[in-house]
């Protein structure tokens, strides 16, 4: 089989990673930097929801609750029992991922409409729960909507830039990875058909959950970093539903179960934010809502996806 | 009965008279469409601020406006299937949700450019007036929505099983492929089916303006309750909205008289998760799956 | 005894009794033919069998282990496999990919030898042409043939094969008979529904007969053919002039 477009694309991939990581060493202005820190930001945020969603085709609107757990494992670890950084990162996506194991085992059995409204669920559950804990029984523990302070970390943009930029690698290279595995096979043929794929020997139930859990790990890592960099976090922010809005269209725009598809929709719609979402707030939204609307109509498999299909390459 | 517990008891019975008001239309979308309708917020927005501009201009009455809203809303949602929904026929469902995430984003924002972020509201005579029964308090604008339901309900159910278009809507969500075989036009049912879920949704926002909050940031919240309601309810289950309106209603209002008003939110999502794990087809068991 | 058997398989969808106390046993390399009349409860055997319907009662045996209400995938990796009679390949993949899919979930196989094993059986179905197109633009002969690989390649022994030649020409379905025979040569066994007579009396070694979910007869091809109930049940027609392709 013809794999040379993909080689060739990974390679690019691996010679651009190189190329950003010297970047902070070579951009002086603050303001760039901490702008292609937010790009690397979301490119794997929205392969996080990518890898589970975009490929089994299960959508997932509660994503954001695994960023929020993470958020929240951070802070608590560091400001209750002063665990270093580090720790606390690595321990926030174990945890972000041992919850959605746990969460995927009832959750993965429903089907459509019926698992987006189960994880959306889940995550404003989780907001709600977060928020009104410590009043209901009188504990202070996630500090409501008062929110946490974490410690200030003394660290400057390009800390926080190395800490996003080696994540987004990895989920970008687990992309590449499903691509081309028996684990990623077995996903597309759950999105394709299930129940062929389950006569034909693919354990949907462990490959579902076992992509969920990997997404959920990844992005109680981004929230981890984020809290520690934003220092200041309550459940209204780190689990608001937006984040998870802002995942599905990236993808979506980019295109849904690609390689290149978070990376061009999280950048796009990243940098469009950055030059109109200052300028013309008001028309922001009005904006978004239409690209999502054209994009829908016009160009239902993302940018990536019908680049695919045009020019019939096979993957990408 | 203690006088507290009862007073939640109607409350709770008045606000789910409420929801079952707004999610009926939600329901019959989803039932015949499959289509998880994420700008239903924005339609009771819409009707309500139809309300309004006409109570603002021309001093009329919510109760008298409600027909222009549905009207206005009918034909709003008609066009919106027609043109923009009908595309994505036949297509993953996501696409359906991710187009009208697209229609909330849109409606939602170009309202504020409109007519800006302000909370309003309408003072009628009868705005905070309540029957006092029994030491309980009863607000009348929430009594007539509760009404409005009631008779959203069996007019929904009336016009889906005696009429040729309901009977043609019932064949069409039974099986879209089959009912196209036998003539129906399906593409002009999905606009019909459309048009008529925004209208009562469009009512149901317009007897609510005298008792809410009226801006045009509050469809989100709506489209949510919806989502629960229709879900505890049964999927697709036209009385569903109204069982679910109910139950939901009486649950938030004793969690918050006994707890507090955020926990009540709170078991909201929790019932609403609990409910797709265990019963996916609602309380009554009669909606659909998948 | 290895094999495959069941024992009083019966299947209720509420009140409506799909498959009744059916029980019939396929020796390895045997070819046992299914017919009956539409309705009669072969697609719902089936689905009992291979996993995806869990029988309302009986038992079924896989080489004398109880595979009764084990997940469609577990028995599949041991060794049973089917073809539906609604196709459906995996639309967004090669038909090389979907042939892959068998191969390393079903067969447990690594990426290097599941391509080697894939690449096999697509030359043995005649689908080598077909290889790289998208497996959801391929003809309806194409993909019955899709549908075998896929299940060939998952290694499994006993295969299941729902009406895999429906739909078939006269010189398509000769094709298809001769691939059959040449699976069963290389040691598997294959149970066969099919409509078409000329295909089921030429190719079986034994025949099952069901109808309203019941077993009516069991036996050789030609005593099948001239049973009272199996005649009755194709309401008085000769078996042998029915359907015929």
């Amino acid at each position: 089989m013809n794999y040379r477009t993909d080689r060739i694309i990974l390679i690019i991939f691996l010679l651009i990673s190189t190329a950003v990581a010297f970047l902070p060493y070579f951009v002086q202005s603050e303001y760039l930097l901490r702008l292609i820190t937010v790009v690397i930001f979301w490119i794997g945020i929205a392969g996080c929801w990518n890898m589970m969603s975009g490929y089994t085709g299960y959508i997932d609107f509660g994503p954001v609750v695994y960023f929020g757990i993470g958020s929240y494992v951070a802070a608590i670890a560091m400001t209750k029992y002063m665990v270093p950084f580090f720790p606390s990162l690595f321990l926030s996506g174990l945890i972000s991922a041992v919850i959605a194991f746990f969460i995927g085992i009832p959750t993965l059995r429903l089907k459509g409409a019926y698992f987006a409204i189960a994880t959306f669920a889940f995550a404003e559950a989780m907001k709600q729960i977060s928020l009104e804990f410590d009043r209901t029984f009188k504990v202070s523990f996630f500090q409501g909507s008062d929110g946490i302070t974490l410690p200030i970390s003394g660290h400057d943009n390009s800390f926080f830039f190395y800490c996003i930029l080696p994540v987004t690698f990895v989920v970008m290279l687990t992309h590449y990875f499903i691509e081309h595995s028996k684990f990623g096979y077995g996903l597309k043929a759950i999105n394709e058909a299930e129940t062929a794929a389950e006569i034909s020997g693919v354990n949907t139930t462990a490959n579902k959950l076992r992509a969920y859990a990997t997404s959920a790990f990844f992005l109680g890592l981004y929230g981890a970093i984020e809290a520690y960099w934003i220092t200041y976090i309550t459940p209204s922010d780190v689990f608001n539903v937006q984040k998870t809005v802002q995942m599905v269209i990236m993808t979506l725009l980019g295109g849904m179960g690609t390689f290149l598809g978070p990376i061009v929709g999280a950048t796009f719609l990243t940098l469009i934010s950055e030059s109109l979402g200052t300028r013309f707030v008001e028309y922001y939204l009005i904006m978004i809502g239409g690209i999502i609307i054209v994009t829908i109509l016009i160009l239902p498999s993302g940018i990536i996806g019908t680049l695919k299909i045009r020019k019939r390459l096979r993957f990408i | 009965m203690d006088t507290v517990f009862a007073q939640a008891l109607i409350n709770g019975l008045l606000l789910g008279g409420v929801y079952a008001a707004y999610s009926a239309g939600f329901s019959l979308i989803f039932g015949v469409m499959g289509v998880v309708n994420l700008a239903h917020g924005e339609l009771i927005m819409l009707g309500a601020f139809t309300s309004y501009w006409l109570f603002d201009f021309f001093n009329l009455d919510p109760y008298l406006s409600a027909p222009f809203a549905m009207f206005f809303l009918f034909v709003f949602g008609y066009l919106v299937q027609k043109y923009i929904i009908n595309q994505v026929i036949g297509q993953p469902h996501i696409m359906s949700y991710i187009l009208t995430f697209g229609l909330h984003l849109m409606v939602a924002n170009i309202a504020i450019k409109m007519w800006t972020q302000d909370f309003r509201s309408i003072t009628t005579t009868y705005s905070g007036a309540n029957a006092a029964i029994w030491g309980l308090n009863i607000p009348y604008a929430r009594l007539v929505t509760f009404i409005v339901a009631l008779f959203v309900t069996w007019a929904l159910w009336f016009f889906l099983m005696r009429t040729e278009t309901g009977r043609a809507i019932r064949a069409t969500a039974q099986d879209k492929e089959v009912a196209r075989l036998m003539g129906v036009d399906i593409r002009n049912i999905y606009a019909i089916t459309f048009g008529l879920g925004a209208a009562i949704t469009g009512l149901s926002g317009s007897v609510m303006s005298p008792f809410v909050i009226i801006s045009p940031e509050m469809g989100l919240e709506y489209t949510i309750i919806a989502f629960c309601v229709v879900v505890l309810g049964g999927m697709g289950y036209m009385p569903g909205a109204l069982v679910g309106g109910l139950v939901l209603g009486v649950a938030q209002s004793l969690a918050a008289t006994y707890l507090n008003a955020g926990v009540s939110v709170a078991i909201t999502f929790v019932i609403l998760f609990i409910m797709l794990i265990i019963r996916p087809t609602g309380i009554l068991g009669k909606g659909s799956v998948a | 005894m290895t094999g495959l058997e069941c024992k009083e398989i019966s299947m209720k969808f509420g009140a409506l009794a799909a498959v009744q106390m059916v029980s019939f046993s396929l020796n390895p390399g045997e070819i046992l033919g299914m017919i009956g009349p539409n309705g009669a409860g072969k697609t719902t055997l089936f689905n009992c069998i291979i996993g995806i319907h869990k029988p309302t009662f009986g038992k079924i045996y896989l080489n004398e282990i109880n595979i009764t209400g084990m997940k469609p995938h577990k028995i599949c990796r041991m060794g049973l496999a089917k073809t539906s009679q609604i196709m459906e390949p995996f639309q967004a993949m090669t038909v090389f990919e979907n042939v892959l899919v068998g191969a390393l979930h079903g067969g447990g196989m690594k990426m290097g030898p599941a391509k080697k094993k894939t690449e096999k059986v697509i030359e043995l179905v005649g689908l080598a042409e077909y290889a790289y197109k998208l497996s959801g633009s391929i003809s309806v002969p194409a993909r019955r043939r899709l549908e075998l690989a896929r299940a060939l390649a998952t290694g499994a022994n006993i295969l299941l094969l729902d009406e895999n030649m429906a739909g078939l020409n006269p010189h398509e379905i000769d094709e298809a008979l001769e691939i059959l025979r040449k699976i069963r040569n290389s040691g598997k066994s294959l149970i066969v529904v099919e409509h078409i007579m000329r295909v089921v009396m030429g190719i079986s070694d034994r025949i099952i007969v069901l109808n309203y979910g019941a077993k009516i007869a069991e036996g050789f091809p030609e005593e099948v053919v001239n049973d009272e109930a199996v005649i009755k049940a194709y309401l008085g027609e000769k078996l042998s002039s029915l359907k015929v392709a």
